[in-house]
C-alpha cells in the first residue's frame, strides 16, 4: 500500500448505521459544509449505462477553497451538478450546509451559487449591470443591496467600466467576469465553479484566482472547484481530491500529495520523438510509478515525465530508454507537480487519459 | 411582507424588465416587428374589400394585432426556456431558489408589454387606412382582450414545458405551428359560428385553442358584423378565464414534473457530464 | 469548373440544413403544413368575404389559391442568403466561405438553390392538397389546368423567377453582411411587402397610385401572372410568355441591383470589420 492510499484510509469515515447527512455533518465537524457519500451516477448512452460517479465520498469544511482535479470525462462536473442540485444522484448522499440535494434542493439553493467556465449565460441586448440585477433578483436581494454588490464585485475583477455595456459586446474574458460576479452576488455560502478560468489569457486568469481567494479568505465561504487546471489548484486551493473515471483517488493538500510522492521525478527530453507504443516498456520497469509524455514540437523533441521511487528506478529508466534506440537530449530531476501525483496513482498522464476516453 | 420583498413578485417583476428592456431599449424593434403583422392584414383586408365585403376589414386588422401576440408566445415563450437551456440561462434559474412560475409570469407580462406597441400600430394603421365599421362595447374588449391574452399566454407556458421535453427542434416546431394555429382559431377570418368556412368537427376542435374563443369574444365585443355568432360573450368570457387557469396549472405541474425528470436523466443542462 | 464544386457543395450543405431530420418525412410533414395552412387561410379569407358579398368565382378562388403558394414559396427562398450569413457568422463558418478563392456567391448561389428545390417540393404538396381540401370544403370545382404542357410552364415560371428571387436574396444579405442588428427580422418585413406588392393575394390595381405602378412591374408580379396563365383555365401561351419575358427582365435587373449591393457591402463589411462578428 501506497503512502497516498494509506492516507486515503486515514481519512475520516462515515458510518453506515449513521442515518442521515445532517447528523452525520453535526456530530463528526459542524465546519462541514459539503459532503458527500458513497455518491453514484450513472447516465444512459447508446453503448448501454456509463458511470459517471462511482462511489465518491468527500468532505469540505467552511471557507474551504477544495479543488476537485481530473482529466476531462473524470466525473468533476457531474459531481457539481448533482452537488448544485441540477441533478439527482443514482445513489449515495450528497448534502450541502447540511441539506438533502435529493430532498431539500430548495434550501440548498437560497446559500449556494455556481458558474462555469463554459458558460457565458446572459442576455444579449441588456447592460452587464442590468443582465447582474436580474439574476440577483432570483435570490430576492433588494435592488439598492444588488446594485452595492454588483459594483463591489465588478471593482474586485476590474469589470467597473463595462458595466454599461450591452451582454453582447463584451469580450470572452469580460463576459466570464460577469459570469463570476453573478456567482458570487447572493452571498452565498458556498459556491461551486467549473472549470473557472478556462480558455482565459494568463492575466485575467489570474485575476479571476485572486478575487476566487479573496472570497474564501474574506467571507468564509466554501468555494468547490472542478477543474483539470494544475496550476490553478496548487495556486488557490486549500485541499484537492484527485478524481479518475468517478473515482476519487486520492484527497489532501496540494504540498502534501506531492510530498507524499517521496522522490523526485525523473524528466527525460529524448529525440526522436517516440510512438507512444515504444514508450509502454517504462511502465513496467521496477520502481516506476508511471510517466506521462509531451511533445515539444518546436524543438522536435519528446518530453517523458517519469515517476520513479529511487534514484535507482531513474538511472534504469533513462538506460531502457537508450536501449531503445532514442538519444537522451537531457534529463534532470525535478520536485514532483500534481500532474506527477496523478501519475503515480492512474500510471498514465491526463493527456493519456483524455485520448483514451476520446 | 412588504410586496417588493416578496421573492416571487420581484423575481416576476425582473424577468418583465428583461424582455420589456430588449424590446424598449432597441426602439427600431417596434418599428420592425410591425412590418409581417401590418403587410400580412393589409393584404387580407384587401382580399375583403376586392372581393367581397369591405365591411368584413376589421376581422383582417384585429388578425393582425392578434397575430403579434401569437407569434410572440410562440417565438418568445414556448421556445425561449429551450433558448435558456442552449446558452446556460436555465440551469441557473433552476439552481435559484426562484420559482419558475415567477419566472414564466414575468416572462408573459414582458412579452406582452414588448409586443404591445407594435400590435397598437398595426391597429391604428389598420383603423386609419380602412376604417372598418364597429360598434365597440368598451368594458367588454378590455374585459375579453385581457382574457385572450391571459390563456394564450398560459398556453405558452404549457407549450414551454412541452418544449422542454421534446424541443431539440424548437425553430422548425415554431415554424410548423404559427400557421396552422392561425389557421383554425381563425385570426383573420372567423372559424367558428355562422359564417364560418369550415366543418362542426373542425370547428370544435378549433374551440379547444384559447386563441379560438378570444377572437370570436373579441370580434363580438368589438361588434363586427357577424351574422351568427359562436356561443354568447358571456360564455366565452369564463370559458377564457378557466383556460388561463388550467393551462397556468398544467404548466407549472408539468415544468415541476420535467425539473425533477430532468435532475434524474440529466437533461436540465445541455452539457452532459 | 471549382465554382461550380463551391455551388454544388453549397447546395448539399443546404440541402441537409434544411432536411437534416431523424424522420425525413416527419421533417418535410413539419415543412409543408405551414405553407399549405397559409394557403387554406387566405383562401378562407376569401371564401368568408365573397360568400358575405354573394359574389363567390370559383376563378377567383384558384387565382388567391395560386398566389398564396407561390407567394410562400419565393419568401421561402428568397431569405436564405441572409440567413447563410447571419447563422454563419454564429457558426464561423461564414467568415471560412468568404476567404475561399472565390468567396461566398457560390455559396450563397448553392443555399440558395437548395432552398429553392426543397421549397418547390414543398409548394407542389401544398398545391395539390389545399386543392382537394377547399374542393370539398368549400364544395366547389376549383378551375386549374393540370396538363403536361401546364405543369412544365409553372416550372419553367418558377425556374425564371429565382433571378428576381436571389437578387432580392442578395439585396437583404448586403445588409446581412455589415449588420449587427435586425438581420434576421428584416426579411420578414421584405416578405411582409412582397405579399402586399406582389399580387399574391390580390389585383395590384387595388392598390393606390403610384404604389400600384411600381407593383405592375416587379418581376415577382410578372412571376404570379404567368403562373396563373399556366395553371388557370382560360390561361393562353402568348400571355404566359409576354409575363414570363417581363419576369426574366425584371429579375436580370434585380439580380444586378443585388450582385452591386452585394460588393459593396462587402467592401463595406471588411472596411468596418464585421465579416467574422457575431451579431446579438
Amino acid at each position: 500500500m501506497n503512502v497516498l492510499d494509506e492516507r486515503l484510509n486515514d481519512a475520516p469515515k462515515i458510518r453506515e448505521d449513521q442515518p442521515g447527512l445532517r447528523n452525520v455533518m453535526n456530530r463528526v465537524d459542524a465546519e462541514i459544509t459539503v459532503e458527500v457519500d458513497g455518491l453514484r451516477r450513472e447516465f444512459d448512452s447508446k453503448e448501454g449505462k456509463v458511470t459517471a460517479l462511482d462511489g465518491v465520498n468527500l468532505q469540505v469544511r467552511k471557507g474551504e477553497i477544495f479543488g476537485v482535479l481530473g482529466p476531462n470525462g473524470a466525473g468533476k462536473t457531474t459531481m457539481i451538478r448533482i452537488l448544485s442540485t441540477l441533478l439527482l444522484p443514482t445513489s449515495g448522499k450528497a448534502g450541502v450546509m447540511g441539506f438533502d440535494v435529493e430532498k431539500e434542493p430548495e434550501k440548498i439553493r437560497a446559500v449556494i451559487n455556481m458558474a462555469s467556465g463554459a458558460e457565458r449565460a446572459g442576455y444579449d441586448f441588456i447592460s452587464a449591470r442590468g443582465n447582474l440585477w436580474f439574476f440577483s433578483q432570483l435570490y430576492g436581494i433588494p435592488s439598492e443591496e444588488a446594485h452595492k454588490r454588483i459594483n463591489e464585485l465588478s471593482d474586485m475583477l476590474g469589470l467597473q467600466n463595462y458595466l454599461d455595456r450591452k451582454f453582447y459586446a463584451l469580450s470572452t474574458g469580460y463576459k466570464q467576469r460577469v459570469t463570476l460576479v453573478r456567482a458570487f452576488i447572493n452571498d452565498p455560502k458556498v459556491v461551486f465553479l467549473d472549470e473557472p478560468t478556462i480558455g482565459l489569457d494568463v492575466m485575467t486568469a489570474l485575476s479571476i484566482r485572486e478575487y476566487i481567494l479573496k472570497q474564501a479568505k474574506e467571507h468564509g465561504r466554501t468555494i468547490l472547484i472542478a477543474t483539470h487546471n494544475m496550476a490553478e489548484v496548487d495556486a488557490i486551493c486549500n485541499r484537492v481530491a484527485i478524481i479518475d473515471k468517478g473515482k476519487i483517488l486520492a484527497c489532501d493538500t496540494p504540498a502534501a500529495l506531492k510530498r507524499s510522492l517521496g522522490a523526485p521525478s525523473l524528466v527525460l527530453e529524448v529525440s526522436p520523438v517516440p510512438a507512444p507504443a515504444s514508450l509502454e516498456p517504462l511502465g513496467k520497469l521496477d520502481g516506476v510509478k508511471g510517466y506521462t509524455s509531451s511533445v515539444d514540437e518546436e524543438r522536435g523533441l519528446s518530453r517523458i515525465q517519469v515517476v520513479v521511487d529511487s534514484d535507482g528506478s531513474a538511472q534504469s529508466v533513462i538506460d531502457s530508454v537508450r536501449k531503445s534506440g532514442m538519444t537522451v537530449v537531457s534529463n534532470w530531476r525535478q520536485q514532483a507537480t500534481l500532474e506527477e501525483v496523478f501519475v503515480a496513482l492512474v500510471g498514465r498522464g491526463f493527456r493519456e487519459r483524455e485520448h483514451e476516453a476520446a | 411582507m412588504k410586496l417588493h420583498s416578496n421573492p416571487w413578485l420581484r423575481t416576476a417583476y425582473a424577468r418583465l424588465w428583461v424582455r420589456a428592456k430588449s424590446i424598449y431599449g432597441e426602439p427600431l424593434w417596434v418599428a420592425v416587428n410591425v412590418g409581417f403583422p401590418f403587410f400580412t392584414s393589409f393584404s387580407f383586408t384587401m382580399v375583403y374589400r376586392a372581393y367581397g365585403l369591405g365591411a368584413y376589414a376589421g376581422f383582417a386588422i384585429l388578425g393582425g394585432v392578434m397575430i403579434s401576440f401569437w407569434g410572440n408566445v410562440l417565438w418568445s415563450m414556448a421556445s425561449q426556456f429551450n433558448w435558456d437551456k442552449q446558452v446556460g440561462l436555465f440551469e441557473i434559474y433552476i439552481s435559484s431558489p426562484a420559482p419558475i412560475t415567477a419566472i414564466l409570469v414575468g416572462m408573459s407580462l414582458g412579452g406582452i408589454l414588448g409586443t404591445a406597441p407594435s400590435a397598437a400600430m398595426v391597429a391604428i394603421l389598420g383603423w386609419v387606412i380602412f376604417a372598418p365599421p364597429i360598434h365597440p362595447f368598451w368594458p367588454a374588449v378590455v374585459l375579453v382582450f385581457s382574457l385572450t391574452l391571459a390563456s394564450l399566454y398560459a398556453m405558452g407556458m404549457a407549450l414551454s414545458s412541452l418544449y422542454l421535453a421534446y424541443g431539440r427542434e424548437a425553430d422548425s416546431v415554431n415554424e410548423a405551428l404559427h400557421e396552422p394555429v392561425s389557421l383554425i382559431s381563425g385570426v383573420y377570418f372567423p372559424s367558428v359560428g355562422g359564417i364560418s368556412p369550415f366543418p362542426f368537427a373542425v370547428q370544435a376542435a378549433a374551440s379547444l385553442v384559447p386563441l379560438t374563443i378570444g377572437m370570436d369574444a373579441l370580434r363580438q365585443s368589438l361588434g363586427f358584423p357577424i351574422k351568427v355568432a359562436f356561443i354568447p360573450l358571456y360564455i366565452e368570457a369564463l370559458i377564457l378565464a378557466l383556460m388561463a387557469l388550467i393551462l397556468l396549472l398544467a404548466s407549472s405541474r408539468a415544468l415541476r414534473f420535467l425539473e425533477n425528470k430532468g435532475r434524474r436523466t440529466g437533461s436540465i443542462a445541455v452539457r452532459q457530464r | 469548373m471549382s465554382v461550380l464544386r463551391s455551388i454544388v457543395a453549397s447546395v448539399r450543405v443546404g440541402w441537409y440544413r434544411e432536411f437534416n431530420w431523424t424522420n425525413p418525412l416527419l421533417g418535410f410533414s413539419m415543412r409543408t403544413v405551414g405553407p399549405l395552412a397559409g394557403v387554406i387561410a387566405a383562401s378562407s379569407v376569401y371564401f368568408v368575404g365573397s360568400s358575405a358579398a354573394r359574389s363567390f368565382s370559383p376563378s377567383q378562388l384558384a387565382f388567391i389559391l395560386i398566389g398564396a403558394a407561390l407567394y410562400t414559396h419565393v419568401a421561402a427562398y428568397s431569405w436564405v442568403p441572409t440567413l447563410a450569413i447571419a447563422e454563419g457568422k454564429w457558426t464561423y463558418v461564414f467568415p471560412q466561405v468568404f476567404i475561399s478563392p472565390h468567396s461566398s456567391l457560390p455559396y450563397l448561389t448553392g443555399r440558395t438553390l437548395a432552398s429553392f428545390f426543397s421549397s418547390t417540393l414543398t409548394v407542389i404538396v401544398s398545391l395539390v392538397l389545399s386543392f382537394f381540401i377547399l374542393s370539398s370544403v368549400f364544395n366547389t370545382s376549383i378551375p386549374f389546368t393540370v396538363t403536361p404542357l401546364s405543369v412544365t410552364l409553372l416550372f419553367f415560371a418558377m425556374l425564371v423567377n429565382i433571378l428576381a428571387a436571389f437578387g432580392l436574396g442578395l439585396l437583404l444579405s448586403a445588409y446581412a453582411l455589415f449588420a449587427t442588428k435586425f438581420e434576421w427580422a428584416l426579411p420578414t418585413y421584405v416578405a411582409g411587402l412582397l405579399m402586399v406588392f406582389s399580387e399574391a393575394l390580390f389585383p395590384v390595381s387595388f392598390l393606390p397610385h403610384p404604389v400600384s405602378d411600381v407593383a405592375n412591374v416587379l418581376p415577382f408580379t410578372e412571376f404570379m401572372r404567368a403562373s396563373r396563365q399556366a395553371m388557370i383555365q382560360g390561361g393562353d401561351v402568348y400571355s404566359y410568355f409576354s409575363y414570363i419575358g417581363l419576369a426574366t427582365l425584371g429579375g436580370v435587373i434585380l439580380l444586378a441591383m443585388g450582385f452591386l449591393a452585394f460588393r459593396y457591402a462587402e467592401n463595406r463589411a471588411r472596411r468596418l470589420g464585421v465579416i467574422d462578428k457575431k451579431t446579438a
